[in-house]
């Protein structure tokens, strides 16, 4: 799973202690979730497109081999 | 606006609630240390009633089922990747505890454990030291 997490952040000029606090998650929470080590609740996705006035598909993407193929 | 005020008081209340829930679990543990301790050495140097002994011996149980209830609520309020890191440290602390009690009882089929360093004293000392094993793999997988 990929994320545009910072990209979405830097847009803002938040830190990680920025989101964190306003999607109600640890720092070192939302390090693991932005680096990839863990992917995050439904909840948590919708709760940091509303902090970032975007959608959950704009901040999260499936990997290529995470596609579900049409065959 | 009014959304983004609700979402805010919403944040703080959460914030408050982990804090409560935290400093709980942390002052249970250490009323359960106070308890455990002295329990242990008056059973092992003094000598009572059996009524009095089990009294005694219940009193360290009864803390520490009042510490584990506040961790647990303690973990309720965790956020997911705490929550993660917590569920994998317990799987990995009582897988170990699993391994080693099988391995002792098949040691024992053929007498060859030594009580002098696995009795039940040193068994929760393991069990304690495989949860903190797992704590900190899971923190390391997770970066948390």
């Amino acid at each position: 799973m990929k994320n545009t997490i910072k990209v979405e952040r830097a847009k803002k000029n938040w830190t990680q202690a920025d989101l964190a606090k306003n999607i109600g998650i640890s720092r070192q929470g939302l390090n693991s979730i932005e680096t990839g080590k863990f992917i995050p609740s439904t909840l948590l996705a919708l709760r940091m497109a509303k902090v970032f006035n975007t959608t959950v598909e704009v901040l999260f993407q499936l990997d290529d081999e995470e596609e579900l193929s049409n065959d | 606006m009014f959304t983004y005020l609700c979402i805010d008081k919403t944040m703080r209340d959460m914030e408050q609630s982990k804090k409560t829930a935290n400093l709980q679990s942390v002052v249970f543990a250490l009323i359960y240390g106070a308890t455990y301790l002295p329990a242990t050495l008056l059973l092992k140097h003094r000598t009572f009633s059996l009524p009095v002994s089990v009294i005694i011996a219940m009193v360290p149980i009864i803390t520490f089922a009042i510490f584990i209830f506040k961790l647990i609520k303690a973990f309720s309020v965790m956020d997911e990747v705490q929550q993660r890191v917590q569920l994998e440290a317990v799987v990995i602390g009582f897988s170990l505890t699993a391994m080693l009690i099988m391995f002792l009882f098949l040691l024992s089929l053929c007498n060859i454990s030594n009580p002098a360093w696995f009795g039940y004293a040193h068994l929760v000392g393991y069990c304690w030291l495989f949860y903190f094993i797992g704590w900190f793999v899971s923190r390391k997988k997770y970066g948390a």
